[in-house]
């Protein structure tokens, strides 16, 4: 175990994230980036990634307060120390996040209503689920419901919008691959380091697995909403479309082999929710735990 | 990371726009790049004269590395546990960065305790732990546990940082070249963080004055516990008996400063 954790020490992480992937970046993006101007000249746009990124920065807070909570119950000192590496990351993540709202537009004295407003409420719920967990000190499920189901969850979500927006888009999507690079470190620490504890404690798999549907459920009924809402949806594909036709979109955007330009909403929703579902069951599966279905939203 | 807006001084800001900026994970990043780049582990000097250590000053070396590993432990777990009821996203942000350091610093000392020798350094700490200092850390974590913002700023941000600033900064004074340079590491971090407990308290002290006196209970409570640690650690240093009052004072008059008689 000692070797395995000392991939993740605080030493690893400065040298690969601070010292590494985030140099010479400014909340994410590199100096003097600015949001696309299709996005910023556009209400519909505009709205649109508002809504968008206050689900990330709920989600970011969720993953702040969960796993900074985790520190005090760890096991051990190495634990600990990559629960702080991941607490920073996570607070990094709700300062980019915040900040996109300010260059979208939202003023700071305006910041929380702004979340109030738009927040998913079944994301708020899913995040109720985990804190529960965490302020009860399970380590166990908390790392399971922060490290495999929440981050797996974000690293698809993440994924899929850097895929679309990384031509639409650069400075989100620069801002995105420094987060992404983050989450694919968190979603390795839960899967390594809690197998050992669901073999020690066996007793309590049922309880970790009723937490896993629960949230599934409340992640899909999330996806549900962002993608059956299709108040502006006709209008970005309309710029997205023009943007295409004067060439300012070269790159195409393929994720888990779909062409996501060419994808109705209803099937963008499924291919994201199969492909977040489909690894939580092979990660769970590898750290010894049954994945459960969740009920359809 | 870069961020040209820290360009200028900080403190030339408005105080909102002072505290988004000095909170931020970009201001942590740029303070702690210029001593940290480089230093793995918090030192960039060999650790090829541990030899030269007699095996009476290694055993010293090695209790005092174990409790500042037990007072960095009592530091992040009680970082790590303010920040689920910190009122505001930018202390929220700034105790996260603390966090990553308070790790850091154990990490480093507990790789230090390693670099002398030590196979299993977590079971070193808790043979050579210091009773008052284990004591110290418990009243910390129910401090924070109670959810008593002020309080456990004021245990972890004002009492515990003064009286690490003052021994690290003391100690490094008479240590071996590896273990100064990651002393010297850590109080960069630890004036941070003073800073933050300070200006963080004296605004709430200035709206709420009622607040004052459950401070200084919980002052009165902690300093005894502080002051046995200090002499415990200074001994083992060898601070001279005649300079360990002064040290003593030393860590009074910090705090004294914050306002707290």
């Amino acid at each position: 175990m000692a070797d395995f954790l000392s991939a993740y020490s605080i030493q690893s992480w400065l040298e690969s994230a601070p010292q590494g992937y985030l140099m010479n970046t400014e909340y994410g993006h590199a100096p003097n980036e600015k949001e696309a101007p299709l996005i910023l000249e556009n209400p519909a746009m505009r709205t649109a990634a508002i809504r968008t990124t206050v689900q990330l920065v709920v989600g970011e807070r969720c993953a702040l307060a969960a796993s900074s909570g985790l520190i005090n119950s760890a096991p051990d000192e190495a634990s600990k120390g990559f629960l702080a590496t991941q607490t920073i990351d996570e607070a990094r993540h709700v300062e980019v996040f915040t900040q996109r709202l300010y260059d979208l537009g939202v003023k700071k004295a305006e910041l929380e209503d702004a979340l109030k407003a738009h927040a998913n409420p079944h994301l708020v719920k899913f995040a109720e689920v985990l804190l529960e967990k965490v302020d009860k000190k399970d380590f166990v499920a908390g790392v399971v419901g922060q490290n495999v189901i929440l981050e797996g969850m974000a690293f698809h979500v993440f994924e899929l919008m850097h895929t679309g927006n990384q031509s639409l888009n650069p400075k989100f999507g620069h801002t995105l691959s420094g987060v992404i690079a983050d989450e694919r470190r968190h979603v390795g620490f839960g899967e390594n380091r809690i197998g050992s504890l669901i073999r020690e404690n066996p007793g309590k798999k049922p309880e970790v697995q009723r937490m896993q549907r629960d949230m599934s459920y409340h992640m899909l009924a999330t996806f549900a909403a962002a993608f059956r809402d299709t108040t502006e949806r006709d209008e970005m594909e309309r710029i997205t479309r023009a943007a295409e036709a004067r060439g300012e979109i070269a790159k195409p955007a393929t994720w888990q082999g779909a062409d996501l330009r060419a994808l109705p909403p209803a099937e963008m929703e499924r291919l994201l929710g199969d492909t977040v579902l489909k690894e939580f069951k092979v990660r769970l599966e590898r750290i010894g735990l049954e994945y459960q279905t969740p009920p359809g939203p | 990371m870069t961020s040209p807006s820290h360009a200028h001084d900080p403190h030339r800001l408005e105080p909102e726009a002072f505290l988004e900026e000095v909170h931020s994970f970009e201001f942590w990043f740029q303070a702690v790049s210029g001593y940290l780049t480089g230093r793995p582990y918090g030192h960039a000097a060999q650790a090829a004269n541990e030899a030269a250590l007699d095996p009476r000053a290694r055993e010293r070396l090695l209790t005092v590395l174990a409790n500042y590993c037990v007072g960095e432990t009592a530091a992040l777990e009680g970082a790590s546990g303010l920040i689920g009821f910190a009122p505001n996203r930018q202390a929220k942000i700034f105790l996260s960065t603390q966090v990553v350091d308070e790790g850091r610093h154990l990490e480093v000392l507990l790789h230090r305790m390693r670099e002398l020798g030590v196979a299993d350094a977590e079971a070193e700490v808790e043979r050579r732990a210091n009773h008052t200092l284990v004591l110290f850390k418990r009243r910390l974590l129910e401090l924070v546990a109670s959810k008593d913002w002020e309080a456990a700023i004021f245990a972890q941000n004002v009492i515990l940082e003064a009286m690490e600033f003052v021994v690290f900064q003391t100690h490094a004074r008479r240590a071996d070249p590896v273990t100064r340079e990651i002393l010297e590491g850590i109080v960069s971090d630890e004036r941070r963080h003073i800073g933050f407990g300070e200006n963080e308290l004296g605004r709430r002290l200035k709206q709420s004055p009622h607040v004052r006196p459950r401070l200084a209970e919980v002052r009165r409570e902690l300093d005894p516990l502080v002051l046995a640690s200090f002499e415990e650690t200074l001994a083992e240093v060898e601070v001279p008996r005649s300079e360990r009052p002064e040290l003593g004072r030393n860590y009074l008059a910090a705090v004294a400063r914050l306002g707290f008689e």
